[in-house]
């Protein structure tokens, strides 16, 4: 029998994008999320699932910047330096949220200006980074607006005009005008109807694909999961119990919190 | 018995500090100047005291004239241009009598000129010092209405979200619609709320020699522009920043590059376009400039016979 | 000849634990490996886990003990260790996985949905749709239905889109499950011809066939899975 030498994992890119160690977030005596560690590579999708108060939120916002995590660091490599996230100045991490960051919230209320046009949405990351040319901001506005399946003719539109799936389509478009490395979803298709949620995952799907995003989306449908992202992570108390690959997780979870997740979904 | 003791004239006079306030207190605001000269643009947080006067008619503005006013200095001062509108004729008033000061309404015979709406037209000079009356210092509140927040977006420059607003203004209108309180960008750093002045007078503040304070006393800060501060109005490439023009000159001074008001001047709806500075316009016309319409006026009544 | 899949002593229980945690051991043991140009056809009866084996080998299933060194790049991977990423790599490069039933994703149509693999590997848009168009000729799907999303095409439909677009480029190594289930004859003769065709160019075939005939056919090797059940 010929034996193998079995390699180290091929070398596809020099180093991971996002890593994450020891993440600790407690609110007094309970646990918002411990001992979180993982690397996240570029153009990587990582779903975080669980049920409602598993600490996938607290995760995601201790990751995404917003909520500063007890212990633990967060390493973003996204530029010359490796970036501690929690250790640079707020100012730093503000601009990174604000280029080379995004934030796709639940509720689209969240995350756009409702009094602004849709063209200033998208406009305003442009802006933010110094662009100063009406008309070009306006033509990327534009062809982000298309990108996303919103007319053109609606730029000047404030999305208050908007249906619910639109308005999380332009805060869609709004995020990804600045060519982040690297996006933060939660629950991006909740409370829309199941047909606009639909039109939204392959979206976000073809998206994800063409433009080579990481992203982390958190969310509590195996089904997006499955659709949107390479590998899972599975919360339960705060704490993750199963990560892998997709399909692997939820075609053959092996802890029994995954395995009651996955029985009580039909067709995922 | 009488109840009533006899007070005599001088003792009914509140014995008022000079210039009003009590000596600490201008100390609080010259020290709360400094820092704002030192910081040009940035709002400096100052303890506001009560006036005699409802705060939004021009307290902050009173109060820093009362930091810096001395018995050599001579004050003007304008409301909407004008030296003999209410408001302007009683915060004169209120000076001469609380600091003895000299008052004059010729722009280049005054030390303090303390403004709302307007900066003279007449160039400043060296040595002056403009005191601005300021009702809201924050040109991001209507965007951000978290005084936090707009801290940490002054602190850190993130002002695009300032940029944002004109681009809304030109989306919607084709060009940008704010003409007065027009946001400006000091010294490459702040970005300020020049006070409800016309955009027109935004040009004049680049570079003065004058030394420019602004008050606000409801919402208790101070900023500054020390002399010779670059001042530019926040635009786009394309979309450059542009001061309002008229077609005509002034109906009674024939001054073609000043700030025109449109003045009512019968039943039937006629009007005029007249300067706002009143003080330019008259130093004008005793130079013998002559608008079209200064004799229908002088015959009117509306401009004194005496000034020209 | 390459060997494109070398698996040492895999082993595979189910243990579910909200029943109780009743253990289902499925296979112990299981040693093979599988060359290039071959076709192996997994046997035994059913629920010998065949299908339990064929998605160990594409790591769908995690194997409880073993390794399965696949081929990826010229050099020999364990998918069982392998990180997320490198399982991605090695489906989208090296290991392709055809079953009966299509993943309908919404809005995509027929066409994009076959020209996908060629894509991802970097075709040309002109040579993919050509490769692709001629695909689905081959398998007699109608024209009409290119251009449409597969989501309300019929089960033989859907099977021959996944069928197109799996043997439009075919993989080096293809795990195939029960592809002629819902198949006509001559849509069966066509999917037999394609497997001859990828062997021949030196794909490694794991499959699983019920219909005996389509079996005898396409197999170079058989496995009977039934030895290594746990005794």
């Amino acid at each position: 029998m010929t034996v193998h030498a079995t390699f180290p994992e091929a070398a596809l890119e020099p180093a991971p994008l996002l890593s994450v160690a020891g993440l600790n977030r407690f609110y007094g005596e309970r646990i918002g999320c411990a001992d979180v560690t993982f690397d996240l590579w570029p153009g990587e999708v990582l779903g975080i699932v669980g049920e409602s108060g598993s600490g996938k939120s607290t995760l995601l916002r201790c990751l995404a910047g917003i909520d500063r995590p007890d212990e633990g660091e967060v390493l973003f490599r996204g530029g010359a330096e490796p970036l501690d996230i929690y250790s640079v100045p707020e100012q730093e991490r503000r601009r990174l949220m604000r280029t080379a960051w995004g934030i796709v919230h639940q509720n689209p209320r969240d995350g756009l200006r409702m009094d602004v046009s849709a063209g200033g949405n998208v406009g305003e990351r442009l802006m933010d980074r110094g662009d100063r040319h009406y008309g070009q901001i306006r033509e990327r506005a534009l062809d982000w607006l298309t990108r996303v399946e919103i007319a053109g003719s609606r730029i000047d539109d404030r999305p208050r005009q908007f249906s619910g799936g639109m308005q999380q389509r332009l805060q869609i478009a709004r995020v990804l005008v600045s060519e982040p490395r690297l996006v933060f979803m939660d629950e991006p298709t909740g409370g829309l109807d199941v047909s606009v949620q639909a039109r939204l995952l392959d979206l976000l799907r073809v998206l994800v694909r063409d433009l080579g995003l990481a992203a982390i989306i958190v969310t509590h449908d195996l089904a997006v999961a499955r659709l949107l992202t390479d590998r899972l992570m599975v919360m339960k108390d705060g704490r993750v119990v199963e990560q892998g690959l997709t399909d692997q997780v939820l075609d053959d979870p092996h802890h029994a919190y995954t395995q009651l997740l996955t029985s009580a979904v039909l067709g995922v | 018995m009488t109840l009533h003791t006899p007070v005599t004239q001088d003792a009914a006079q509140p014995a008022y500090n000079y210039a009003y306030l009590d000596e600490q207190t201008k100390r609080m605001i010259r020290r709360a100047l400094l820092k704002a000269v030192a910081v040009p643009g940035y709002q400096v947080p100052f303890g506001s005291r009560e006036m005699p006067l409802a705060r939004g008619w021009g307290t902050g503005g009173i109060q820093i004239t009362a930091a810096i006013i001395g018995p050599q200095d001579r004050l003007k001062v304008i409301d909407q241009g004008a030296d003999d509108t209410t408001n302007a004729v009683s915060i004169r008033r209120f000076f001469e009598k609380t600091a003895n000061a000299k008052t004059t309404e010729a722009t280049d015979e005054a030390t303090i000129i303390q403004t709302r709406h307007r900066i003279p037209e007449a160039p400043l000079q060296a040595g002056q010092i403009m005191v601005y009356q300021v009702p809201q210092p924050e040109p991001l509140r209507k965007l951000e209405p978290r005084e936090a927040e707009t801290r940490k977006m002054h602190a850190w420059a993130e002002y695009g979200l300032m940029q944002v607003k004109l681009y809304e203004n030109i989306a919607r209108f084709g060009e940008v619609t704010t003409t007065y309180d027009y946001p400006v960008l000091i010294n490459g750093r702040y970005i300020m709320a020049p006070s409800p002045i016309p955009k027109f007078d935004n040009p004049k503040m680049h570079m003065s020699p004058a030394l420019q304070l602004f008050g606000a006393g409801r919402e208790k800060r101070i900023y500054a522009l020390p002399p010779h501060t670059s001042v530019k109005s926040l635009d786009f490439d394309d979309h450059p920043f542009r001061i309002q023009s008229w077609n005509e000159p002034c109906a009674l001074c024939a001054a073609a590059d000043s700030y025109l008001d449109e003045v009512v001047i019968d039943d039937q709806g006629k009007r005029m376009f007249v300067c706002s500075d009143s003080h330019f316009c008259e130093t004008r016309r005793e130079d013998g400039h002559r608008g079209a319409m200064l004799a229908d006026a002088t015959s009117s009544g509306l401009v004194g016979e005496s000034k020209l | 000849m390459t060997t494109m899949i070398q698996v040492e002593n895999v082993a595979k229980t189910f243990t579910l634990h909200n029943q109780g945690g009743a253990r289902l051991p499925v296979f112990d043991d299981v040693n093979f490996s599988v060359e290039a140009g071959e076709a192996l056809v997994l046997a035994g009866a059913s629920g010998a886990g065949k299908s339990s084996l064929l998605r160990i080998l594409y790591g769908n299933y995690k194997p409880t003990a073993g390794t399965i060194r696949i081929t990826h790049a010229g050099r020999p991977i364990d998918i069982v260790s392998a990180v997320p990423r490198t399982v991605l790599d090695i489906r989208r490069r090296t290991l392709g996985f055809v079953s009966q039933f299509l993943r309908v994703i919404p809005r995509v149509s027929t066409l994009d949905i076959v020209r996908d693999p060629l894509l991802a590997r970097g075709a040309s848009p002109e040579t993919a749709t050509e490769k692709a168009r001629a695909m689905l000729a081959r398998l007699n799907l109608p024209e009409r239905l290119w251009s449409l999303a597969p989501a309300t095409f019929s089960g033989g439909e859907q099977q021959r889109v996944n069928i197109a677009r799996s043997f439009v480029d075919p993989s080096a190594i293809m795990l195939i499950d029960e592809p002629t289930a819902s198949l006509d004859a001559a849509n069966r003769d066509v999917v037999v011809e394609l497997i001859a065709e990828a062997r021949a160019a030196g794909s490694a075939i794991v499959g699983i066939f019920h219909d005996e005939a389509v079996r005898e056919r396409v197999a170079t090797r058989y496995l009977d899975i039934t030895a290594f059940r746990k005794a």
